[in-house]
């Protein structure tokens, strides 16, 4: 078991594409840190990089202290888990699992314990004997674990391993890998473009875009203070609400216009974030998570009047899109592609704009596709955002964000 | 009968059909061998070789130059088998996992020069050879044979070693191998049923041809056992019982070669490798 450290670490190809650029990472002695990103994003890269399978342009990879650079892998001493698993279809299970073991001349009876042991706790005590083409997705899965496993190495490295199995065993085993990290308490770096997974297996998450670290911080932190739009469309599910809006001084107070809707910025908040005082007069994005947009009744704020355009139950509530009157981001190259908002409309007045906003509300509501409905917004959930930079404007002792731009 | 029946009656038929004309040249060919004189030249034609007789087998291998052709035979197959399989395989290996300058070309000018006649080559192939004094010898037959061989077992052998998965290798080489290491215990056996094809491919190439070795090979004792049958015709007329004799005798390696490696052959073997 050791640390990994990634300093300044790049990646540049012959052809001059740029997968990863200058990333700093630490993960501690055991420690599960998920990279995440949207695809291509130069997760995978700086995963092999770390492996020893591709090779360093420039920066650092150190592993409990030690630079590996120039190592090859087998000197790594680490693990490997492969979005395809990899398993040796010539060899059986037991061969599979022994593999890594006989290469580094463990003792015979040694290896037996060990992969015996492991098959047992792998469930697979059955099926040593069998070939890698007998077994289902999900037994695969389980022997490619297995042989990371047995190694005992210093460092668990996982290269997507669930993106191939159905969606209820990836649940599943997304439980039972976060167990067995748990249990062993080995440094893991894991990479996904799932950012569910992220979310519910990492210690800490790494969110990566164009090879540029984004942000580095724990499930719950990246979820309440995204430091960048990016960020803020990239993690939660359904993602965050994004529309562009103006801050205005009324009467020395400061005011945030979303379509013809005035919300009025309580002292506190404004107290909190001393630097959105500056953007007085400037548009600025507005995030809102879904369950953070509320039914009116009972409310004696500010509401959004809206129209209801679809329902979709969940069983345990119900995901509403609203359509309401205000201005899309037009930006949509700060945000994360799979949840881009609509296409710009310019030299179209902000009044006549429609954005869809989506909220998660009680299953108990009775709401139908059509109906006009008023939501309540406390800007005290609200996230705001620099247009420009796509940076977030943070409270105080947030770090500042790194922008996306650039 | 419905029609569905109908049709696998038709395709089976068809089947039938195709094999009765594959088999029936091989059947004449072996029955032919047995037969006594008359019965070969009978105006209605003997099915069986009854009386069967060896006689024909003993002519065949009793005339002049029959064991320096078998030898002459066997050291051009196996020079150019495991020549071939041996460079194919490297060039593959290259083609297949390295990126390099010209090797998109390099793919392209292997598959052109499959498809070049051979027979447009045989005078300036002959003429090339004779430069470098190479007519009249196995060397240059190998060396002809392998212009043929090599472009087609490099093109198949590139498409077995690109089937494994490059993860594979990888594993191994975090699992504790060198990239030597990986190369010998995973790659070297799962393409095995390739190199088995690409060996049979070669065996029959080299051991069934006959212009080149025709044209090339002009003393009796250098010749190779395709060549040695064709001197069963002479300008007074064609032995038929000997010569076929030869020829079925000439077929039993190729056989045996088959049917001992056929059983290598274990198309699929990277199943399992990745995925569900």
């Amino acid at each position: 078991m050791a640390d990994v450290q990634l300093v300044h670490l790049s990646k540049v190809y012959d052809n001059g594409v740029v997968a990863v650029n200058d990333l700093n990472l630490e993960i501690g002695e055991g420690e599960f840190v998920v990279l995440v990103g949207p695809s291509g994003c130069g997760k995978t890269t700086a995963l092999r990089m770390v492996a020893g399978l591709e090779e360093i342009s420039d920066g650092e990879i150190r592993i409990g202290g030690r630079v590996v650079n120039d190592l090859p892998p087998r000197e790594r001493d680490i693990a490997m888990v492969f979005q395809n698993y990899a398993l040796y279809p010539h060899k059986t299970v037991y061969e599979n699992l022994a593999f890594g073991l006989r290469m580094r001349k463990v003792p015979k009876d040694e290896q037996k314990r060990r992969v015996q042991e492991i098959a047992r706790v792998l469930g697979l005590a059955d099926m040593l004997k069998r070939r890698p083409a007998q077994l289902s997705g999900g037994q695969r899965q389980r022997v490619a674990m297995g042989r990371a496993i047995v190694r005992e190495p210093k460092a668990f490295l996982m290269d997507e391993p669930l993106s191939n199995l159905d969606a209820k065993l990836r649940v599943q085993m997304r439980a039972e890998i976060a167990r067995i990290q748990q249990a062993l308490r080995v440094t893991t770096v894991y990479v996904t473009h799932d950012q569910v997974e992220a979310m519910t297996m990492g210690n800490r998450v790494a969110v990566m875009r164009d090879g540029l670290l984004q942000q580095v911080d724990t499930p719950q932190r990246l979820y309440d203070a995204p430091v960048n739009l990016f960020v803020a469309s990239f993690v939660g599910s359904p993602a965050m609400n994004l529309v562009e809006a103006s801050l205005e001084l009324d009467d020395g107070k400061l005011v945030c216009r979303i379509g013809d809707t005035v919300l009025e910025l309580p002292s506190d908040l404004t107290a909190e974030r001393p630097s959105l005082a500056n953007y007085a007069g400037r548009r600025v994005a507005v995030g809102i998570r879904p369950e953070d947009v509320r039914e009116a009744a009972g409310w004696d704020g500010a509401r959004l009047r809206g129209r209801i355009l679809l329902v979709e139950s969940l069983g345990s509530e119900q995901l509403v899109h609203i359509e309401i009157t205000a201005a899309p981001l037009e930006r949509s190259d700060l945000v994360d592609t799979a949840a881009q908002l609509p296409g710009p409309s310019l030299g179209v007045d902000d009044s006549e704009r429609s954005v869809t906003l989506l909220g998660r509300f009680d299953r108990h509501l009775l709401l139908a596709s059509g109906e006009a409905v008023e939501v309540a917004i406390d800007p005290r959930l609200l996230h705001f955002f620099d247009l420009e930079t796509g940076a977030a404007i943070s409270r105080v002792g947030v770090p500042v964000a790194t922008p996306v731009a650039g | 009968m419905s029609s569905r029946q109908l049709g696998k009656v038709g395709w089976n038929a068809l089947g039938l059909a195709v094999f009765v004309v594959m088999i029936f040249p091989v059947y004449w060919m072996v029955s032919t061998a047995f037969k006594t004189g008359p019965n070969i030249f009978s105006y209605s034609p003997k099915w069986l070789p009854i009386p069967a007789t060896l006689a024909n087998f003993g002519d065949a291998i009793h005339r002049q130059y029959f064991w320096q052709n078998v030898r002459n035979s066997l050291i051009v197959v196996v020079v150019v088998v495991t020549l071939s399989l041996a460079l194919a395989f490297l060039a593959a290996l290259a083609l297949a996992k390295f990126r390099f300058y010209g090797r998109k070309a390099f793919i392209v000018i292997t598959i052109a020069v499959l498809m070049v006649p051979l027979n447009a080559l045989i005078i300036p192939l002959y003429i090339t050879l004779s430069r470098v004094h190479e007519v009249n010898k196995l060397s240059g037959v190998i060396i002809t044979y392998m212009t043929f061989v090599l472009p087609f077992a490099i093109w198949t052998l590139r498409g077995f070693i690109l089937g494994v998965p490059r993860e594979l290798e990888e594993a191994a080489m975090v699992d504790g191998t060198t990239r030597f290491g990986a190369f010998v215990r995973i790659l070297l056996p799962l393409v095995a049923p390739g190199l088995v094809a690409t060996s049979i491919f070669a065996f029959i190439q080299a051991w069934n041809e006959y212009i080149i070795a025709y044209v090339l090979l002009s003393s009796p004792e250098k010749q190779t056992l395709t060549v040695w049958l064709a001197s069963f015709t002479t300008n007074r007329g064609t032995e038929w019982g000997p010569l076929m004799a030869g020829a079925t005798l000439t077929a039993v390696p190729v056989v045996i070669f088959f049917l001992i490696v056929q059983r290598r052959i274990a198309f699929g073997l990277t199943s399992g490798a990745v995925r569900g």
